[in-house]
């Protein structure tokens, strides 16, 4: 069974800043392993080096079993790599090697028809066989019908950007659970996944033999498949190992050990330095006193030369402050409310206070309606109207504001916009740092992470004065941290919340549920619904 | 010991090569024909058997056509 063994990795940044040192861990024997980490920690640079992308400055990464690799890109891929090309990057070295010389051969015979070219040719057909080419091709073609239902021949050609963010992850997903690949390492598997996938996702993890080492921001995939956790924090790892669900006791409690080792380290240091200064004067006036001062100057170098334990991980501060204001009772009313060709005309009533998780199938017009409420133009026929003093503030996805993307966080506070006064920079600053991004403040916003970009929306949305947030997948590049502070602010928001989720732990904070189903048909639920299926439409 | 050996008798990737061949090139004897091709199937005798037929098929054309020249 394979494994994987970081020992003593140390990895520097450009700017000479240490991100990991000293890291060590092994994960082997069918474990499945989440690493977790805040938001710019070290998880991704760390996969890259597991993955051998990146050469560690010191230590090193043992491997056996073969290795398959989940980039975090997959689900977003754009230019024209076709399923073909995609299914061999997913293949093991030996694999795409026959193959990339197996091309090159065809290509090369279309060129120059001759004996020298047939030869390679046929050699390379011969190698493609005994590295388990045609093998991988049945396994390809069981991936093609698992994952999107088309048989392999019928989509090798087709380009993956025709494929939806949750296709294009189901595709790799399949191709290196059926792979010979005995360790994954999948950099946010379940991103682009809906509910019915998540569930999906987590089954085929529990069913698996092979050794998984995961990144996840989704609670509940974390609780239910994690039977480790490695954190990445204060520039190293540690393994805990149990669950998510012992996870935040178990990090907490060594905070507090590592607190309190470093803690007698200090005393220890600060008990030796008063013993030399002690011995140092009796020495001036006894010379019997100098060898025992001499000795003790001795043990405080040596002291200090072992250096400190590890301190105590600074803890990320996000402090979201979500005020709200009271509005008329009723906050939303939507009458025979039917956005063009996207469902069935329903009615809707909304109250001021209410936390309602906005659920159901993808493509449904669950983001339209969002859109709608927010004042944008949406084409749709019946009513909705906005109750007395309430003030829309729209989170969208983090792609949704191209006319951001060459702006820096300061900027964007400091010009405002309609509805949002601009603020000056020592304001903006503090905001910043409040979120946890003032490092950031200067940085264009397309540079930005996803979980930052998240957290600076929250952030214009409390300077909005809104009084109805809108929140459009709002923990979808949150880390758990952050998540966590969200669900605070939102719980001390005076104001109404309408969120939609397919985050299953975020959604258990929320009081009525306003479903939209597969068929056009949208209904009210007390408890949430995961399992409504996409919406067929025509491709 | 007795050594294993591959077959090179009249299998398909013979006997289909050698009959479109001796079509093609009238003017070659048949049993220059059998020659070439069979030569062909013993050096791709490492090929896989799906792609033999059309490997075979086209190397031999290839020898005939250079033999011609």
């Amino acid at each position: 069974m394979g494994y994987v063994d970081v020992s003593g990795v140390r990895h520097t940044l450009p700017d000479g800043r240490v991100l990991l040192d000293d890291v060590n861990f092994r994960i082997g024997e069918g474990a499945r392993a989440a690493l977790v980490g805040e938001n710019g920690a070290g998880k991704t640079t760390l996969l890259r080096i597991i993955a051998g992308d990146l050469v560690p400055e010191a230590g090193s990464v043992a491997r056996t079993g073969g290795l398959g690799v989940m980039r975090q890109f997959i689900g977003s891929v754009r230019d024209d790599t076709n399923v073909q090309r995609f299914l061999v990057d997913l293949s093991p070295p030996a694999v795409r090697e026959a193959w990339d010389a197996l091309e090159a051969a065809e290509l090369a015979l279309m060129e120059t028809d001759d004996e020298r070219g047939q030869m390679t040719y046929a050699h390379a057909l011969s190698h493609w066989g005994d590295v388990g080419g045609y093998e991988a091709e049945v396994t390809w073609d069981t991936v093609t019908v698992a994952a999107i239902g088309i048989p392999y021949d019928g989509c090798k050609y087709r380009e993956l950007s025709t494929l939806s963010g949750g296709e294009q992850k189901r595709l790799a997903l399949e191709a290196l659970l059926r792979g010979p690949d005995e360790v994954l390492l999948l950099d946010e598997p379940d991103n682009y996944l809906d509910v019915p996938g998540k569930r999906w996702l987590e089954e085929r993890l529990l069913d698996t033999r092979k050794t998984v080492l995961f990144v996840s921001h989704d609670r509940e995939l974390l609780a239910r498949v994690a039977d480790r956790v490695v954190t990445v924090e204060g520039g190293s790892a540690w393994v805990h190992g149990g669950g998510f669900v012992s996870y935040h006791e178990a990090r907490t409690a060594r905070h507090e050990r590592l607190a309190e080792l470093r803690r007698r380290w200090d005393e220890e240091h600060q008990r030796l330095i008063d013993l030399v200064r002690t011995l140092q004067q009796q020495a001036a006036n006894s010379p019997d006193m100098a060898n025992r001062y001499h000795a003790m100057q001795t043990r405080l170098a040596k002291f200090e030369a072992a250096g400190p334990p590890p301190d105590r991980p600074p803890e990320q501060k996000v402090a979201m402050r979500l005020r709200g204001g009271r509005t008329g009772v009723r906050a939303v009313i939507a009458e025979q409310l039917e956005l063009t060709g996207l469902m069935k005309p329903f009615d809707a009533e909304i109250w001021y206070g209410d936390r309602v998780g906005v659920l159901g199938a993808n493509g449904a017009g669950k983001s339209h309606f969002l859109r709608l409420l927010a004042g944008q133009a949406v084409t749709h026929t019946g009513e909705c109207r906005l109750g007395a003093r309430v003030v829309p503030g729209f989170f969208a996805q983090t792609h949704a504001h191209p006319e951001w993307q060459d702006r820096t966080p300061v900027d964007l506070l400091w010009h405002g916009e309609p509805g949002r006064p601009g603020v000056d920079r020592g304001r903006a600053m503090a905001a910043l740092r409040r979120y946890g991004i003032a490092d950031q403040g200067e940085q264009q916003f397309r540079t930005l992470s996803g979980g930052q970009q998240a957290r600076f929306q929250i952030l214009l949305l409390e300077l909005s004065g809104a009084t109805l947030l809108l929140l459009d997948e709002p923990t979808d590049n949150l880390d758990v941290l952050s998540a966590e502070s969200l669900e605070d602010a939102l719980g001390a928001f005076e104001g109404t919340v309408l969120a939609v989720t397919h985050d299953r732990w975020f959604a258990r904070s929320f009081d009525r549920f306003l479903v939209f189903g597969a068929d056009g048909r949208v209904y009210e639920s007390t408890e949430p619904v995961f399992d409504e299926t996409r919406v067929q439409r025509a491709r | 010991m007795a050594l294993a050996v591959l077959p090179t008798g009249p299998d398909l990737s013979v006997r289909s090569a050698t009959t479109r061949l001796a079509e093609e090139f009238p003017e070659l004897s048949a049993h220059s024909i059998v020659l070439v091709v069979r030569t062909c199937r013993e050096e791709l005798r490492g090929s896989p058997a799906d792609a033999l037929p059309e490997l075979v098929e086209r190397l031999a054309r290839q020898r005939l056509r250079v033999s011609l020249d």
